[in-house]
């Protein structure tokens, strides 16, 4: 197999446009000249200009043109796999995980681990789960694999912390309950299908 | 129906099965003789140890010139029979079942603890079935609690595998089937929440309907490292397989197609013992090892731990004591001094296809569940005559058991000698001096001592007349016995002269292996180290110890099993401390061997044992059932230089007498460390014993036996028939060992006020 497709980078068919570049000067008398001519013009105070026209529409017309981080973040991609969000059911807010172990399964760096038990309500239920950041690659399989769509990505891509402890527990990860009303449906990898309805069948009913 | 037949199950038959030509003998099923030829026929509700069951007719097969379908698994196979299993029809036919299967199945795989080792979930995949046909009306069917178990009637595919178990190999008889089309159930007709033994029914559940309460919902199925072992509480050191996830064990399975557990195997797995190397204990024990003349042990412990222990009495010249291994030993020499051979001939698959049995000396029930089962087994499937010797009934044999009689404790040696004169009369090939011996015997005196009607056993001869496969299972009451010599030579002419299977019941672990391979000591002398058991300086896997050594599950190792087979066992969980062989070796033994089962191919061949090392021994079951663990103990040629004695008067226990027995699941300290099982401490007699000792229910009382203090509460059961009482001796730590005497004694007690 030849190296041709690899190499073809593709880059014609999109719509890239030449800049309107004079020629760069060859000689060293040129260069000289393109200097001299250079300082002279004042352009550094065209661009000078610039600035203060935008400070001066800043504080007293339109507004800031950057975004003020950490005080002010821009939307994130839902697809985007930060920090593993535990997500509740949205009518009685019970968490979603099932306590499978699918997530422990698939990990590739072996990070979730979970234990499960018995509970009074004759209930598989989660007594403990966390997830070891120190080794989670963010590969995303665990949100993959959830059948309920419980363990997904969220948004939090600060992973920065006095402890590791502080968000590795399935308390921290768990929506909280009265936040339950802004919990964000998943869209990424794992999400429900747009045309998931049509492919649902029905079960016959006979009786 | 049985039929009246009589099938010669010598004749050899060829059988082509998809085109392959099969060998086999006449007798066998058509999916038997697939299976051992590798042809693979799908099933849901076979199981190999149990008659068939042909409830799922996914079995079918096509035989060539008959009409319609066949039954594989229920068929025996004839001559020149040409069978197809694989074809379109075929394949339809089963995906129908499945189909019928998979109706209102609740589609709770995520949280099933089956999955991943679901028989249903597997079939489902394979027959490509991904969508529900059929519907019906689903009933209401809670989770039912049944104690060791739980039912999910919800989840049931009615196989009917676990009423076959309960029935035909754990004799509980508790399951049965309600037949009612879709809203067909089992149901638990004793509704006992103390029995375990359902714990088998629910190994052999194809799905998720019969699960164990304490494991449910606690694991999935792949995430449990399966490690192959044998279980070490009785002497029938059953396969199991321990599944461990973070240095705990979450579970004991085995390979149930084929082999069972007792309740104790299968939940008595908590045992473990945990220590840090601290060089200063170790200096210690060498210290404590220098200056003792005496080592005590308990027969709990694997043969290369004694071997180690011999080797060490070949190098210190210390003093090995076992108590039990030591009767049992004694018991056994005298026996092969009449036998001829060094073991005795039979084993658990013999009790299971005999035809007429006798147990003796044993509560077989309590002592070893394994043998009850097999016993089982021969009742169910053999219609086998069970006849039961004791001086206590037992309730839980009831079902199987067609004569009980009934002698006076301490008689045995009487009744054996009874016996074996009535069976006598039938043989001709008697030596002279023992038939003399034994038309000699004063029947009718021993017959009033021992309390046995002569025509009880004129009774028993009758019935055993038209049986062919007789077995005697002898337990540990005639080890201890005061005439246990002339008692094993007489048990001996069984094995003999008059074609039984007879099994010595080693009362241990390892009795067998221990007396094999140590040369044992009747008295402890000096300075004595105690190794699991009390000693001036004890090493032990529990309690207040000198030096904390593994206990078996932390283990590698082999032990002799009642089967006279050599089984390895591995390490299930982690132990940080020293063994045995630290300690060896810290003495100057082994410094060449790396690790403890550096000993398993050093074990003595004299004494039947292979030098096979540890690593090459197998541990697998064929597709056919076969057991290919370890290896089998030679069985060697023996002088027949015993000589019979006659029988003695009967010393008589008149008035209240203790049977030292454990409860059931119960067999030593280990167990009893074990939270699962159901614990039974205090002193249980019948009511007629608390009259005769003027006791009453919750008395506290204290008494001695063979120098170890109890103290119990007194509890009557009206169950108990006689002036009897139970003693447990399993929760008395690592005393327990220590007490070897005969277990029947009379009780001398001192009140200690009420409970």
């Amino acid at each position: 197999m030849s190296l041709e497709q690899f190499k073809d980078r593709n880059v014609g068919v999109q719509n890239y446009r030449q800049l309107d570049l004079p020629q760069s000067p060859t000689t060293a008398m040129c260069k000289v000249k393109q200097v001299a001519k250079r300082s002279l013009k004042g352009e550094l105070f065209v661009g000078l200009g610039v600035t203060v026209r935008e400070m001066v529409s800043t504080l007293f017309g339109k507004g800031l043109h950057t975004t003020q981080y950490p005080f002010e973040k821009l939307p994130i991609s839902p697809r985007y796999r930060a920090i593993h969000e535990m997500l509740r059911l949205l009518e009685s807010g019970n968490y979603r995980c099932i306590g499978c172990g699918l997530c422990e399964k698939i990990c590739i760096s072996n990070c979730i681990s979970m234990e499960t038990r018995y509970d009074e309500n004759q209930r598989k239920e989660v007594s403990a789960y966390t997830i070891n950041f120190g080794r989670c690659i963010f590969c995303g399989y665990c949100a993959e694999v959830c059948p309920e769509l419980a363990i997904v990505h969220g948004g939090r891509y600060e992973t920065a912390s006095e402890q590791r402890a502080s968000f590795s527990l399935f308390e921290d990860m768990l929506t909280p309950i009265d936040q339950l009303s802004l919990q964000q449906e998943y869209q990424g990898f794992g999400a429900v299908s747009p045309n998931a309805d049509d492919n649902i069948k029905k079960t016959p009913l006979a009786y | 129906m049985a039929h009246k037949v009589k099938i010669d199950t010598t004749k050899e038959i060829t059988v082509t099965i998809d085109g392959k030509v099969c060998k086999s003998s006449y007798g066998k099923t058509i999916l038997e003789i697939a299976r051992a030829n590798g042809i693979y026929v799908p099933t849901m509700c076979y199981l190999t140890k149990v008659k068939p069951i042909a409830s799922c007719r996914m079995c079918v097969v096509e035989v060539e010139g008959v009409n319609g379908m066949v039954l594989s698994c229920q068929e025996k196979a004839t001559d020149g029979a040409v069978v197809t299993t694989q074809s379109q029809e075929l394949h339809k036919q089963r995906q129908s079942i499945m189909k019928l299967y998979n109706v209102n199945h609740p589609l709770e795989c995520g949280v099933c603890d089956k999955s991943g080792e679901c028989d249903l979930q597997n079939k489902t995949l394979e027959f490509g079935v991904n969508q529900q046909s059929f519907s019906t009306k689903e009933p209401h069917r809670p989770v039912q609690d049944w104690g060791f178990v739980s039912y999910d009637a919800g989840l049931c595919i009615m196989c009917e595998k676990c009423v076959r178990v309960a029935n035909e190999i754990t004799g509980n008889e508790a399951l049965q089937l309600s037949v009612g089309g879709y809203n067909s159930t089992i149901i638990n007709v004793k509704n006992d929440k103390f029995d375990a033994s359902l714990g088998e029914s629910a190994s052999v559940c194809p799905v998720g309907a019969l699960v164990n309460t304490h494991f449910k919902y606690t694991s999935n199925a792949w995430e449990l490292k399966k490690i192959p072992a044998s279980c070490t509480h009785c002497a029938s050191g059953c396969e199991l397989t321990y599944e461990v996830k973070d240095d705990t064990i979450y579970r004991v399975s085995n390979h149930a197609e084929f082999t069972s557990l007792c309740p104790a195997g299968r939940y008595g797995f908590e045992f473990r013992s945990s220590s840090a190397k601290v060089p200063l204990d170790l200096a210690r024990a060498v210290e404590a090892f220098s200056k003792a003349s005496t080592i005590q042990f308990s027969s709990i412990i694997t043969n290369e731990e004694a071997l180690i222990l011999q080797k060490l009495k070949e190098k210190m010249g210390y003093k090995l004591v076992s108590k039990e291994a030591k009767a049992y030993g004694d018991f056994l020499t005298s026996y092969s001094s009449v036998s001829g051979k060094s073991l005795y001939n039979g084993d658990l698959k013999s009790i299971a296809s005999s035809d007429a049995l006798i147990v003796l000396g044993s509560r077989i029930n309590t002592d070893n569940p394994m043998v009850k089962y097999h016993m089982t087994m021969a009742s169910k499937h053999n219609r086998a005559r069970v006849v039961y010797m004791h001086p206590l009934e037992d309730d839980a044999l009831n079902n199987i058991v067609t004569q009980y009689i009934k002698y006076e404790a301490g008689s045995e040696e009487g009744v054996v000698a009874l016996l074996a004169s009535a069976f006598a009369q039938k043989s001709l090939d008697l030596p002279f001096e023992i038939k003399s011996i034994l038309d000699n015997l004063d029947v009718g005196n021993l017959s009033a001592e021992s309390n046995v009607g002569e025509e009880e056993i004129e009774i028993l001869v009758k019935s055993f007349a038209k049986k062919k496969r007789f077995s005697l299972i002898i337990g540990a009451d005639v080890y201890a016995h005061k005439r246990a010599s002339n008692i094993a030579k007489i048990v001996a002419l069984f094995e003999k002269y008059l074609d039984f299977s007879v099994i010595l019941v080693p009362p241990t672990t390892n009795a067998l292996g221990v007396s094999q391979i140590c040369e044992l000591d009747d008295k402890c002398d000096g300075f004595t180290i105690g190794y699991n058991t009390l000693g001036d300086f004890t090493l032990g896997s529990m309690g207040e110890v000198d030096l904390i050594t593994p206990s078996l599950s932390q283990q590698e190792g082999t032990i002799t099993t009642l089967n006279k087979r050599v089984v390895p066992t591995n390490v299930a969980l982690d132990f940080e401390g020293y063994t045995l062989h630290d300690v060896a070796r810290a003495l100057g033994l082994g410094i060449k061997i790396d690790y403890t089962v550096g000993y398993t191919s050093k074990l003595p061949t004299s004494k039947g044992f292979k030098s096979e090392s540890f690593d090459d021994l197998p541990n697998y079951f064929d597709v056919q059932g076969n057991e290919h663990r370890g290896y089998l103990l030679d069985i060697l040629e023996v002088a027949t230089d015993g000589k019979l004695e006659d029988v003695c008067p009967i010393d008589t226990f008149d008035g209240a007498v203790i049977y030292n027995a454990n409860p059931i699941m119960q067999f030593s300290p280990h167990t009893a460390l074990c939270l699962k099982l159901i614990e039974s401490r205090a002193l249980i007699g019948s009511s007629q014993f608390a009259l005769a000792s003027k006791l009453s229910d919750g008395d506290k009382i204290s008494y001695n036996i063979d120098g170890i203090e109890f103290s119990r509460v007194f509890r009557i059961d009206t169950s108990i028939k006689g002036t009897f009482a139970f003693n447990p001796l399993y929760d008395m730590g690592l005393s327990s060992a220590l007490l070897s005497s005969y277990r029947f004694s009379r009780l001398e007690f001192k009140k200690e006020g009420r409970d």
